[in-house]
């Protein structure tokens, strides 16, 4: 295990946190803002894959795939806001998790249907193929491209967050949604333009992760649950929190399997345990 | 809280009644099917208790039967315990998996109840699957049923073996609407409805939830010992939270804290699963449609529903009667 071993776990590593903290900001701003759980998060990210796959067929361009695959996304997402998220807001949290459970049924069979049962690939544009030499070890430049991805991301969303005015009106949409009301706050438009980003975000992670993981029916159930853990770890509806706890969760992950092959399937299961049992709210709640 | 109405106990012995008679004058598959729907029926009721009077909409239940399974196979197989030992070991491993996770979620609510019970199964299914032991993702064979022939029954027959799911289903009803009748069952209802009212009266929630998880887990352990013997043969996928989620499924389409609507739902879902695999291999997404109509359409369920309109009319009818005595 020399220098180079451990810099190829922390790069590895890395982009798994990045591609958590794409599917975990959507899923934890929907949950802190609409106290909606969504478990159909996972199936958005899979059918960005899919249609992310057959766009980048049609178009040619892994690019234009890029753009177009959220976009889709978002539209299915608003189809579901407008049928179903709406009138489950209130309905509390069982009746949410079994719709969306139905609705993961359903995408999962609409994509064998539509794609069939066999894994697909999408090929990373010719720019970004090859390996990149960064002095001691050489990494897949796609991969160092998803790390960029997810580090813009994050930026732009705490920018966006911190420092503009939307970004306060959802902050104190989250902190306290009956006072931003009465400040005149359009909470109800607010939710559905945030439920649409969540979206988007969801395509994005499904279409930039295709190159490296290939598109399975089984990759949205399958991702599902390491992004549920990184938000209820980090604190509903916090994006320090989603931060925080897609590194927390990529590292451990990463890491574990690398080192401490027995251990790795449980230890972030172990931490879930003990963020619950010591500190119920996640370590950086939205609301004080 | 639970009433043994007696709409209810007529529903309970005609389903009974029915599925005997449907194994004893149907072929090898339809006393598989019987089978099949007593093991679904069986982990629904267990899953009511927690859910449907106790609140606790767990996510772990498929882990907790997968538990007493596991359990079953390695005290018989690997140990070379006799079955009836094995299988009240395997229940008591499920029953204190229950306990467990009750315990350490006792303090959370709602959806973190759902995600923090997702979280020990998947911990279940992971270790298990991870195991060579265990035969990691190819599971575990060579399992056995129990010996009757001291009654003069062989389980190895197929019709025998169907009677015997049957018989033990009407036994974990009884266990349960006991339990749910008893002081223990009206605090759980109570914990349900109003916990901060429970716990200005001194009583411990945590230890409730957790006993109350605790005695779900036992009856989902039942359901294990029969899964187990049913096939001969285990594998980690009987833990899988998908799993779970079935037997939510179930539990939702009959009836939510009925206790006799789990087990119309369990044999509506295995009904309806194999007429509609006859038409098309797509019975995954005509279950999330008929779960996603029968959360929008209120929740309550079949049985439920059919309930609720029941009581409904009995009220008009109260306050109709009401109306002519004052006149």
């Amino acid at each position: 295990m020399d220098a180079g071993f451990w810099i190829l776990q922390f790069l590895n590593a890395t982009q798994f946190s990045m591609l958590l903290f794409l599917l975990s900001i959507g899923l934890t701003v929907i949950f802190g803002l609409l106290h909606f759980v969504n478990l159909a998060h996972g199936a958005l990210y899979m059918l960005g894959a899919y249609i992310g796959i057959s766009a980048a067929a049609w178009t040619g361009s892994f690019w234009a795939a890029l753009v177009l695959a959220p976009i889709a996304v978002t539209l299915i997402g608003a189809v579901l806001y407008f049928t179903l998220i709406d009138r489950l807001r209130s309905a509390g949290p069982m009746n949410q998790v079994l719709v969306t459970f139905g609705l993961i049924f359903v995408f999962i069979d609409l994509v064998r249907i539509g794609w069939g049962d066999v894994a697909l690939g999408l090929n990373a544009p010719q720019v970004l193929s090859g390996a990149t030499d960064l002095g001691i070890v050489s990494y897949p430049t796609y991969r160092l491209f998803l790390i960029g991805l997810g580090a813009m991301v994050m930026a732009i969303l705490w920018i966006v967050l911190s420092k503009t005015q939307i970004g306060a009106m959802i902050r104190a949409s989250v902190e306290n949604e009956a006072m931003a009301k009465a400040l005149g706050i359009n909470v109800g438009e607010l939710f559905f333009a945030v439920f649409c980003v969540g979206c988007a975000l969801a395509g994005l992670a499904g279409v930039a992760a295709a190159p490296v993981l290939s598109a399975t029916t089984g990759m949205g159930i399958s991702i599902l649950i390491p992004t549920l853990i990184v938000v209820v770890i980090g604190g509903l509806g916090s994006l320090e929190g989603a931060i925080v706890g897609s590194f927390i969760v990529g590292f451990i992950e990463t890491f574990s399997a690398a080192i401490l092959p027995g251990l790795a399937a449980i230890l972030t299961y172990v931490l879930l345990a003990a963020v619950l049992v010591l500190r119920p709210r996640g370590l950086l709640p939205a609301r004080a | 809280m639970f009433f043994q109405s007696h709409a209810r106990t007529a529903v309970l012995l005609f389903v009974l009644i029915g599925l005997v008679l449907y194994a004893a004058t149907g072929s090898y598959f339809a006393r598989e099917i019987v089978v099949e729907i007593a093991i679904l029926a069986i982990l629904a009721i267990s899953l009511d208790v927690a859910a449907g009077y106790g609140g606790m909409v767990s996510l772990c239940h498929g882990a907790i039967m997968g538990m007493s399974a596991y359990t079953y196979a390695i005290l018989s197989v690997k140990f070379g315990l006799p079955t009836l030992p094995s299988a009240v070991g395997g229940i008591a491993a499920a029953a204190v998996f229950g306990t467990a996770v009750g315990w350490i979620t006792g303090r959370t609510a709602g959806i973190f109840f759902i995600m923090a019970t997702l979280a020990f199964g998947q911990m279940a299914y992971t270790l298990i699957f991870k195991s060579r032991w265990l035969g990691g993702d190819d599971g575990m064979g060579g399992l056995d049923r129990f010996d009757l022939s001291w009654l003069g029954i062989n389980l190895g027959d197929s019709l025998s073996f169907a009677v015997y799911t049957v018989v033990c289903l009407g036994l974990v009803y009884l266990a349960a609407a006991w339990v749910l009748r008893s002081g223990f069952g009206r605090t759980l209802s109570g914990l349900h409805s109003n916990e901060d009212r429970l716990q200005a009266l001194g009583v411990n929630t945590v230890i409730h939830r957790a006993r109350a998880l605790g005695f779900s887990g036992l009856l989902a352990g039942v359901a294990g010992i029969l899964a187990a013997q049913h096939t001969l043969y285990i594998s980690p996928e009987l833990l899988f939270w998908t799993v779970s989620g079935e037997i939510l499924i179930v539990v939702i389409l009959g009836g939510l804290g009925t206790l006799v609507g789990p087990i119309v739902g369990a044999v509506l879902f295995v009904m309806l699963k194999h007429e509609v695999s006859e038409y098309t291999n797509h019975w995954h997404m005509v279950v999330g449609l008929v779960l996603i109509a029968a959360v929008l359409a209120g929740g309550r369920g079949i049985f439920g529903q059919i309930e609720y309109w029941a009581a409904d009319r009995r009220r008009a009818g109260k306050e109709q009667s009401a109306e002519a005595g004052d006149a």
